[in-house]
């Protein structure tokens, strides 16, 4: 039995109203003041705010309840509960793997804790095309403060661990800057399990934080609901209709309505686009569910004659984005580079090969280094972002390709990885790609990535970051969402998530949604006619 | 003559494939109360075999319980997949156990359960380095499940020397 504390159980004991699945039985009717729709960055900065304004909420979760007691850093379990199709989400194509969380804290239960304030040269590019002057450096830097705040976001003080050691050797050799991360925890244990659910409570995800505020506060949260679609009355809402779902995703009962004053919209930018869809919500300029943003992410494995042991340590400590500033944002593609936690499954499932040199990747494991770059997509016209669209029975898809463009980057940035691996004293390195073998030599690095062929599937490409479909902008002709958040055809609908990113980003999206949220929030209890709280 | 019928795959592609007589509604679902049917079984033993081929006891009972084991493994893990997931997974199985979808898709001229391990492996080489989205999907869904289940095991991590997670107080 963990001596850990679990604040999940401790707040269904003091009675937290906390319905579906195994909770309480979903009422059949609920009425409130705003209806949050999703729990993850923009859903639980937002829940928190208004529960602390004085205002009645209502939290609607698919994914289940799941707690630090549950989490037993077992890649199985997490895939299967805490992740959006058993962590098997893909492109309608299927050239693409998308690790998106479905669980209470959305993504925040299980991303890596980088926490990166908005880039400058993604808010100007904002500011430029889609009319978003007010959303500069300056204007947000207030209420990054005050989500810093809340969820403890500072500099990583312990050593990196060998894998993102790796990242640090090698570039500082070749005279690149490479930055620690800013992580959102408390007291971490170092135990290198983010992605599988905080066992320990340190990672100030949705599920620690925010959402337990609220909670404590009165808000009411539906888990293993799926809120279906909205009804829609001229320019309002007049309900939510929900229903409630399993694990696998399979409707378990009759649905029910959920009527309020607002609707806020923050189930991250595939669900949150494809609810709109589902509900014929306006789209007079056929803007929704599209420039949908994915940061296509490359890997680079090395072989090091040292144990790595890249499962153990703060999965995420160093990063450099010195190759997302060597060019005009809207120039030849950027790639920001990380490294990702090396656990079996995620890393012999993705790094290919079948037979004898599958068997020899796993025995290879333990020494494995695993560099990942993240391509800025959303800022060139070759780069432009998916689609997304829903299946015969709703249920939504990204329809996202890979073009030249973004290959290209692709392959800039294998030979990037191989040099900084070699300069860290790699003894063999590889492209996450199908043609590719070992390359035991810069040189023979550079003719074989100079021979790979391009082409989606050959190149291994996956995502963990999902943004964009309900644009912000300054004028309905460019965006689904006003800049004060609320949907430019329907007044009483907001959307604070990922969903609202003009583009990509070009660093991990978790601090922007919670700044973004804050703010909108913010905006929002006061058109609510109510006072906003800071939350920090 | 031969009938050409587009067969929308669930997989996200469409694939033409010509089909004698009989029509493709006539293909038996892959998966039987969301379990692995008997076409389906001989489908993913054979690419279980070829995928995880050295990571596998040595041909014999010890083979035989550990596929029997990964079979098992499968079985669970597909039920856990949303059900559109498993209906795609469910008419690309029930094709791929057809000798013409076998054929088509895989490159495989013998029945599953009469190929030899080299020769799956080298139609699923083949498939990992295709031009083709089709032959790609099916490769990937035989591959990579068998791979994400088979690492998720503890029993199998030594294979990969990783000691599993570090148990907290």
């Amino acid at each position: 039995m963990s001596s850990i504390p679990d604040p999940i159980l401790d707040g269904l004991q003091r009675g937290w109203k906390v319905h579906g699945g195994p909770h309480a039985a979903l009422p059949a009717m609920l009425d409130c003041d705003v209806a949050i729709i999703g729990s993850g960055a923009g859903a639980g900065i937002t829940a928190e705010m208004l529960a602390r304004a004085g205002l009645k909420i209502v939290i609607i979760e698919e994914g289940p309840l799941r707690s630090s007691s549950q989490f037993k850093q077992r890649e199985l379990d997490a895939y299967r509960e805490l992740y959006q199709e058993s962590a098997g989400r893909k492109t309608v194509d299927q050239a693409m793997n998308i690790l998106q969380g479905r669980c209470v804290g959305g993504s925040t239960t299980v991303n890596w804790t980088g926490s990166f304030r908005t880039p400058p040269d993604a808010l100007a590019y904002w500011g430029d095309k889609f009319g978003l002057t007010d959303f500069n450096e300056a204007a947000m830097a207030p209420w990054f403060e005050q989500v810093e705040r809340r969820l403890n976001i500072s500099d990583w003080q312990a050593e990196p661990n060998e894998n993102n050691g790796v990242l640090k050797r090698g570039a500082e050799k070749l005279g690149i800057p490479t930055k620690v991360v800013r992580r959102n925890v408390k007291g971490c244990w170092n135990l290198g399990s983010c992605g599988m659910g905080c066992p320990t409570n340190a990672k100030q995800s949705m599920l620690v934080s925010t959402l337990p505020a609220a909670l404590d506060l009165g808000a009411t949260m539906l888990v293993q609901t799926r809120a279906t679609r909205f009804e829609l009355q001229g320019e309002r809402v007049s309900a939510l209709v929900a229903e409630p779902v399993s694990l696998d995703g399979a409707v378990t009962g009759a649905p029910l309505r959920i009527t309020a004053k607002h609707y806020v919209v923050a189930g991250g930018a595939i669900n949150s686009p494809a609810l709109l869809l589902r509900s014929n919500a306006p789209d007079p300029h056929s803007l929704l569910g599209k420039r949908t943003f994915l940061h296509p992410t490359a890997g680079g494995v090395a072989l090091f004659d040292h144990d790595v042991a890249g499962w153990a340590g703060a999965p995420l400590s160093v990063f450099c984005d010195h190759f997302l500033h060597q060019g005009p944002v809207d120039g030849p593609v950027g790639y920001k580079l990380e490294v990702a936690p090396v656990h079996p499954a995620f890393a012999l499932t993705n790094g290919g090969g079948i037979g004898a040199e599958l068997a020899q990747r796993a025995r290879d494991m333990p020494r494995t280094q695993l560099m990942i770059a993240l391509l800025r997509d959303g800022f060139h016209a070759d780069a432009a972002g998916g689609a997304v669209k829903l299946r015969g029975d709703g249920s939504p898809q990204l329809d996202y390709a890979l073009t030249d463009y973004l290959l290209d980057g692709a392959r800039r940035s294998y030979l990037t990885m191989a040099e900084i691996q070699f300069a860290a004293g790699a003894k063999a390195v590889r492209p996450v790609h199908e043609q590719a073998a070992n390359y035991t030599s810069l040189a023979e690095a550079k003719a074989g990535i100079a021979g790979l062929a391009m082409k989606p599937f050959l190149a291994t490409i996956g995502s963990a970051h999902v943004m964009g479909g309900c644009t912000l902008a300054a004028d309905a002709g460019r965006g689904v969402v006003r800049p004060d958040g609320q949907h430019w055809q329907l007044a009483n609908l907001s959307v604070h998530d990922g969903s609202l990113f003009p583009t990509s980003l070009g660093a991990n999206p978790q601090l922007t949604v919670y700044g973004l949220a804050a703010r909108l929030t913010s905006g929002l209890i006061q058109r609510l006619g109510s006072k906003p709280a800071p939350l920090a | 003559m031969q009938r050409r019928r587009l067969l929308k795959l669930g997989l996200g592609a469409a694939v033409v494939i010509g089909v004698a007589g009989a029509g493709i509604a006539l293909i038996k679902p892959g998966l039987v109360d969301g379990k692995l049917g008997p076409g389906a079984r001989d489908v993913m033993r054979a690419a279980a075999q070829a995928v995880l081929s050295d990571l596998l006891p040595p041909a014999g009972a010890a083979r035989d319980a550990a596929l029997d084991a990964q079979l098992g493994r499968l079985d669970a893990f597909i039920a856990g997949m949303p059900a559109p997931t498993r209906k795609e997974l469910s008419d690309a199985l029930g094709l791929l156990s057809t000798a013409a979808g076998r054929f088509a898709l895989v490159g495989l001229g013998k029945p599953w359960a009469e190929a030899s391990t080299q020769d799956v492996q080298q139609a699923l080489d083949a498939m990992s380095k295709s031009s083709s989205n089709t032959r790609q999907q099916v490769y990937h869904a035989l591959r990579d499940l068998n791979a994400i289940t088979f690492f998720t095991a503890a029993s199998n991590w030594q294979t990969a020397g990783y000691p599993g997670p570090i148990e907290i107080a």
